[in-house]
């Protein structure tokens, strides 16, 4: 008697355990790897924001809802590897999407890549997808190299007159990077490069580099550095009157948001490098400003839009594979074209990074906005990449 | 007119503005032995009201009038009510309370003004730059140093050729005394601490046109405050200036001659003061 009672009720725990592994494995769960806290918080709650629309747009894949979940980062690489290992080990996380930091995002494709998993990233380190590439990770962000080809390039092609740059530049790998491309650029255009100020990550006083930059005086100011510093450096140099001396290139800005903080007054005039602008004439843009508009009473930013999108491609690639296997699901990304916010997108196979537009904008006199966001128009736009026998990703 | 010189001008200009960003945080330490850590949120709050007043009114002016008045009448109600607790206190206690006071105006900066960054105009008759040789100095700038002088000088004749200075140095010294001689000294050191909260506010205003306001501007700035108050000496109204252009100095001079190590200088400056004076240029043992 009482070793059938055991029995029944090893049967029913074996069964109940069988079905969950069954359910659970067809449910999809997307985690978000956003600052949500620290000194990137502003861009984390708008790419949070992106992810968990895309995810409610999508509704159900392989036969159930899909789940987010995010993981706040705190802007800093070591939590976020912490926290991520925790998803992986305890939730059986695979999928993840975001991250600001090029350090943040290094260290969690690494762990992603571990586990045989997905991980989109708008990050700008080029190691991305470059030196420390791997099966994981996605990058849908344009390259340094795209950054200072469809900014600067255009900008010598329209003005041959202007042929003296100098450059401010943050002295770490995504700032070298983007100068090593500038100055490659200025080479093969014969542009005379009168001088760059290198200043630490830490910095936020411009006024001393921007004197520097006086003395060289230069036909245009390139800044090469991102976020707050960049916006520091602009409000700076508009302060010390450049803008009636030189032309100023922000050649990696962050979009709507940063010039929302800068405002029509500093930006008029400006001319800044974007990764997504939200009056981009293609079929998807016009359908996620509207989204996002009904959503969140606003247009969309490039963290809202980068992460929408990222967050869609690995839904839309788990669905093609038709399984949440990792592998598969990377597989399934590969050479995958899709309508994306600027247009026509690809991802290559070859280093996992996505081919898509990047921006070349100038700042519009207040007088000429035609609504709260109208800050600038689109000067042109292209993609630019380095070609596939240059790749430094040796992932076989 | 050289690069060089160009650069030293700049640096005295810089420096004016790290004194005004310094001064609250040693009058506090100073007269009261008290090391407030929420030195650079009031910052932060005095900018963030800065931009809340110039996009009502339209006035910087009426901004650099109520910001600091409004940021030392919330620092007198938290001195009143927590502050004035923990002054016999070891200093970790100072620490942790303040922490707390400086992680609350930051979070509650972020609900009311948002995550993404402001920026202050500078006002009308200050816009634009004056001609020295090949160089360009914005006018704002120079008032900022201007009024920074006449700030400086007030300060110190406050606190060195008045009653309320001379009760407040007292205070400092021997609180019993001075209370038994009359004084209501917690009213007095209340006063002390909402003035030096009040000129961190001020600095905030000051310096919004400038850097804009960002809601974690807050430890930036009390990491420079920190170096300044060191480099002068903890405490002395005379160190805050002079380590405020000290500071400015090296890190003007040093971006060109070193722009990449500019930062780096600064706590380069502070760690030779530490080994030549470890009480800093005008400390006390």
């Amino acid at each position: 008697m009482q070793a059938s009672k055991w029995k029944k009720l090893l049967t029913v725990a074996v069964l109940s355990a069988a079905t969950t592994a069954v359910c659970s494995a067809e449910e999809v769960t997307v985690y978000g790897v956003k600052s949500l806290s620290g000194s990137f918080a502003s861009y984390g709650k708008y790419a949070d924001m992106g992810s968990k629309l895309a995810v409610e747009d999508y509704g159900n894949l392989l036969g159930s809802p899909v789940r987010y979940q995010a993981i706040d980062t705190e802007g800093n690489a070591g939590k976020a590897v912490r926290k991520v290992q925790e998803a992986i080990s305890q939730q059986g996380a695979r999928f993840f999407n975001g991250a600001t930091l090029s350090s943040t995002a290094l260290a969690i494709g690494k762990e992603v890549n571990k586990v045989g998993g997905v991980f989109m990233t708008p990050a700008g380190a080029d190691e991305l997808t470059g030196s420390d590439c791997n099966m994981a990770t996605f990058r849908w962000s344009v390259p340094t190299y795209g950054a200072i080809h469809e900014t600067v390039e255009p900008m010598i092609k329209a003005h041959p007159e202007w042929k003296r740059w100098y450059t401010i530049t943050p002295q770490y790998v995504f700032g070298e990077a983007l100068l090593s491309n500038a100055k490659a650029v200025f080479e093969a255009e014969g542009i005379e490069h009168v001088g760059n100020s290198y200043h630490s990550l830490q910095e936020q006083e411009f006024s001393g580099y921007l004197t520097n930059a006086m003395a060289a005086k230069p036909d245009v100011l390139l800044l090469l550095n991102f976020g707050s510093q960049s916006s520091n450096a602009l409000r700076q140099a508009v302060n010390f009157g450049l803008k009636n001396q030189m032309k100023i290139l922000v050649a990696w800005s962050s979009g709507l948001d940063q010039l929302q903080e800068l405002g029509a007054d500093v930006a008029e005039g400006v001319y800044f490098g974007a990764q997504y602008w939200h009056t981009v004439d293609t079929p998807m843009n016009k359908a996620l400003v509207k989204r996002v508009r009904e959503a969140y009473d606003m247009n969309p930013n490039y963290p809202m839009a980068a992460d929408y999108i990222g967050t869609t491609v690995i839904l839309d690639a788990i669905a093609k594979a038709g399984t949440t296997e990792g592998a598969a699901v990377a597989k399934a990304l590969e050479a995958t074209s899709y309508q994306g916010p600027t247009g026509d997108e690809v991802v290559r196979a070859a280093d996992h990074q996505v081919l898509k537009n990047y921006y070349l904008l100038k700042g519009k006199a207040a007088s000429e906005m035609q609504d709260d966001d109208d800050y600038v128009e689109i000067v042109s736009s292209g993609k630019s990449f380095p070609d596939e026998s240059s790749l430094e990703c040796t992932r076989s | 007119m050289s690069l060089y010189l160009f650069q030293a001008l700049n640096g005295i200009g810089l420096g004016m503005i790290y004194f005004l960003i310094s001064v609250g945080l040693t009058i506090i330490f100073g007269l009261l032995n008290f090391v407030n850590f929420a030195h650079g949120a009031y910052y932060l709050l005095g900018s963030y009201l800065c931009f809340t007043l110039v996009s009502l009114t339209g006035s910087f002016w009426l901004a650099l009038v109520i910001a600091p008045v409004v940021v030392a009448m919330l620092a007198w109600v938290t001195e009143k009510t927590l502050i004035r607790r923990a002054y016999h206190l070891p200093h970790t206690f100072h620490i942790l309370i303040t922490l707390g006071i400086a992680l609350i105006i930051q979070e509650l900066s972020i609900a009311i003004w948002g995550p993404i960054g402001k920026t202050v105009a500078v006002p009308d008759a200050l816009s634009g730059v004056i001609s020295i040789g090949d160089f360009f100095y914005p006018k704002y700038r120079l008032f900022v140093i201007l009024f920074t002088a006449v700030i400086a000088l007030a300060l110190w004749l406050l606190l060195e050729r008045t009653r309320f200075g001379a009760l407040v140095r007292a205070g400092s010294e021997d609180a019993q005394t001075v209370s038994l001689l009359g004084t209501h000294i917690h009213k007095l050191f209340a006063l002390t601490f909402a003035l030096g909260v009040g000129l961190a506010g001020l600095a905030g205003v000051l310096a919004a046109p400038i850097r804009g306001v960002h809601p974690f501007i807050g430890p930036e700035v009390l990491g420079l405050a920190f170096v300044v108050v060191v480099i002068g000496g903890m405490g002395s109204f005379s160190g805050a200036l002079v380590g405020g252009l000290v500071v400015g100095l090296v890190q003007s001079l040093m971006t060109t001659l070193w722009p990449q190590g500019a930062s780096l200088m600064i706590y380069g400056a502070m760690a030779v003061v530490i080994l030549l004076r470890p009480y800093g240029l005008f400390g006390r043992a």
